[in-house]
């Protein structure tokens, strides 16, 4: 759970709202204000916050948050 | 064969009829054979080369892409496949555009070098299929679609004709299970088919075709005109090309349907955009949804440390390409910048943008909404102005003599072939323009059968009437 909230935090500064509660189910369709432009601020967020990098493939494949933290958690254990 | 011919009239009956009488293990052949005959109707028999050529190439590419177990070789094998398409697509459409700018470039330089002009291709359809199969190839890399590994239904995907010369571009995903779903005769895709058909012989005839009278006149020798009717020439060019190019889907969405099959929208009222984003989500759906996917996106991610700048540029370069796509033309590349550019400057603006609207307190008002739509339309018209212009000096012109009214002259040119049909025409296209095609297939069910029946009559008469009987090509044919 602990990585999925600091996520959130993320989540909750990248688009500027506090009441953004994710679940891996969310898409970006379910988060006001999630299109290209600020998905782009949100990876890079996470990737300095959780200091990792995405691969290309990996940026072209998520569907949703679950995905997300698969990888955050596959890239922070290894 | 194009679809507003006598031929087609006749051909996709006769197809039909084929279809729905031999069984269900031959329909795919059917299908098939018949793509490669109505390709093959164009005359010109190196493109069924081609298009055999890229289906086997991208096919046997699928599989081995598959296959590879290393991540490396996968990437290989898609750079590959994806290098031969580029290859065959350059080959086909863009040989004497690079030819003539070389020579230019070394008499510039005053190189001594002996570059012959190069003949072009007829390449009608290919910078279609080959973005399918490029999408295709992706879709396989990026493990979201598996390879089909029948060649027939893999050939049927990049040749189907219903959406052969002009698109929608299709992926594998939404197409190939469809192809293969058995077939059943449906009267509510029957009709639905054959009157979506008929609503896009209407936009083309009947509407494209008529502006397509006027705006010929005027870009055909812009020199003689200034002011007023450049400006009405340019806004009718924008309903042309969208009648005509939606005229032209609607016909390609209802022949498919007929086989049950539902190829993927292109427009959503694009003119009601409010933004040049919106306006692509909106224009062209599928192509622009390609040019997202398989450009915009993974440039934008490349340069996702230059923030802004990055997304920015990723705009600029993703729209160039847009722009070559439509053909080899320094024109078209004007028109795919200067749609980047838009977007690229409300990268950096948006957000004082918004700023603005809340200050002004007209957020979400009605108010803002036509204005943007205003606003948005005038930016696309703009655009098309160096799309459908001979070339760039003539669009030059237009542009710097669209506001010089003082010498105005045929300003009445619009009305000169009788004020009514004018009149209908500005209605009609308004109609056309913002309708959608669904919802009033929706209140077409409500009315009683007499009064449906009065409604298709008036619709093949008004075509019989008011179509421009000579063959007019598609404008998107050329791409």
């Amino acid at each position: 759970m602990e990585l999925q909230d600091k996520l959130n935090e993320i989540f909750c500064v990248v688009f500027d709202d506090d009441d953004i509660k994710i679940t891996p189910e969310v898409t970006a369709n379910d988060v006001d204000g999630w299109d290209s432009l600020s998905h782009v601020n949100l990876i890079v967020a996470i990737e300095s916050n959780f200091n990792i990098r995405f691969s290309q493939k990996e940026l072209l494949t998520f569907k949703n948050v679950g995905d997300l933290l698969n990888s955050i958690r596959s890239k922070i254990t290894a | 064969m194009p679809f507003n011919s006598l031929k087609y009239f006749l051909f996709l009956p006769v197809i039909y009829l084929v279809f729905y009488f031999v069984g269900e293990r031959a329909r795919w052949f059917v299908l098939l054979a018949s793509s490669l005959l109505f390709y093959a109707a164009l005359n010109v028999p190196y493109l069924l080369a081609v298009l055999i050529l890229v289906a086997m190439t991208t096919y046997g590419f699928g599989i081995w892409l598959d296959q590879a177990e290393s991540a490396k070789a996968k990437r290989v094998l898609l750079w590959c496949g994806v290098a031969t398409n580029v290859l065959i697509l350059v080959g086909m459409k863009y040989l004497p555009f690079l030819s003539d700018n070389l020579k230019a470039l070394s008499t510039l330089l005053s190189l001594d070098t002996q570059i012959q002009p190069v003949k072009a291709f007829v390449s009608i359809g290919v910078s279609y299929y080959v973005f399918q199969a490029i999408s295709y190839l992706f879709d396989i890399y990026l493990e979201i679609e598996k390879p089909e590994r029948h060649f027939g239904y893999f050939a049927l995907y990049l040749a189907f004709f219903p959406k052969l010369l002009q698109g929608p571009i299709e992926r594998a995903g939404d197409l190939i299970p469809q192809l293969k779903t058995k077939y059943e005769f449906n009267y509510v895709n029957m009709r639905f088919g054959m009157l979506l058909f008929t609503w896009g012989l209407f936009k083309k005839v009947v509407i494209a075709d008529r502006l397509g009278l006027y705006v010929d006149v005027v870009y055909n020798d812009v020199h003689a005109f200034t002011g007023l009717p450049l400006l009405l020439a340019t806004y009718a060019y924008s309903f042309q090309i969208y009648m005509d190019f939606s005229g032209y889907t609607d016909m390609a969405l209802g022949s498919a349907r007929l086989f049950n099959i539902n190829l993927s929208q292109n427009f959503n009222s694009p003119y009601l955009a409010t933004s040049v984003a919106d306006f692509w989500r909106r224009w062209h759906i599928t192509f622009s949804r390609w040019i997202l996917d398989y450009i915009f996106k993974p440039l934008q991610m490349q340069w996702r440390n230059r923030k802004n700048w990055g997304t920015a540029m990723a705009l600029v370069v993703a729209f160039l390409v847009s722009g070559i796509w439509h053909g080899a033309s320094w024109g078209f590349v004007i028109w795919g910048g200067l749609h980047g550019l838009y977007m690229a400057c409300s990268v950096f603006y948006k957000p004082y943008q918004k700023k603005l609207h809340k200050a002004l307190v007209i957020e979400k008002t009605k108010f803002l909404k036509y204005w943007q739509i205003f606003v948005t339309f005038n930016l696309v018209s703009f655009a098309w102005i160096f799309f459908r212009a001979a070339n760039l000096k003539d669009a030059i012109y237009v542009i710097s003599n669209l506001l010089n009214w003082m010498k105005g002259g045929s300003a009445k040119l619009l009305l000169s072939q009788g004020r009514l049909e004018a009149i209908i025409l500005l209605g009609v296209i308004l109609v056309g323009t913002f309708s959608d095609f669904n919802k009033g297939m929706q209140h077409l069910n409500k009315v009683s059968a007499v009064g449906r029946h009065i409604i298709y009559y008036l619709l093949v008469v008004t075509i019989l009437l008011f179509g421009i009987s000579e063959n007019a090509g598609f404008i998107y044919f050329g791409f």
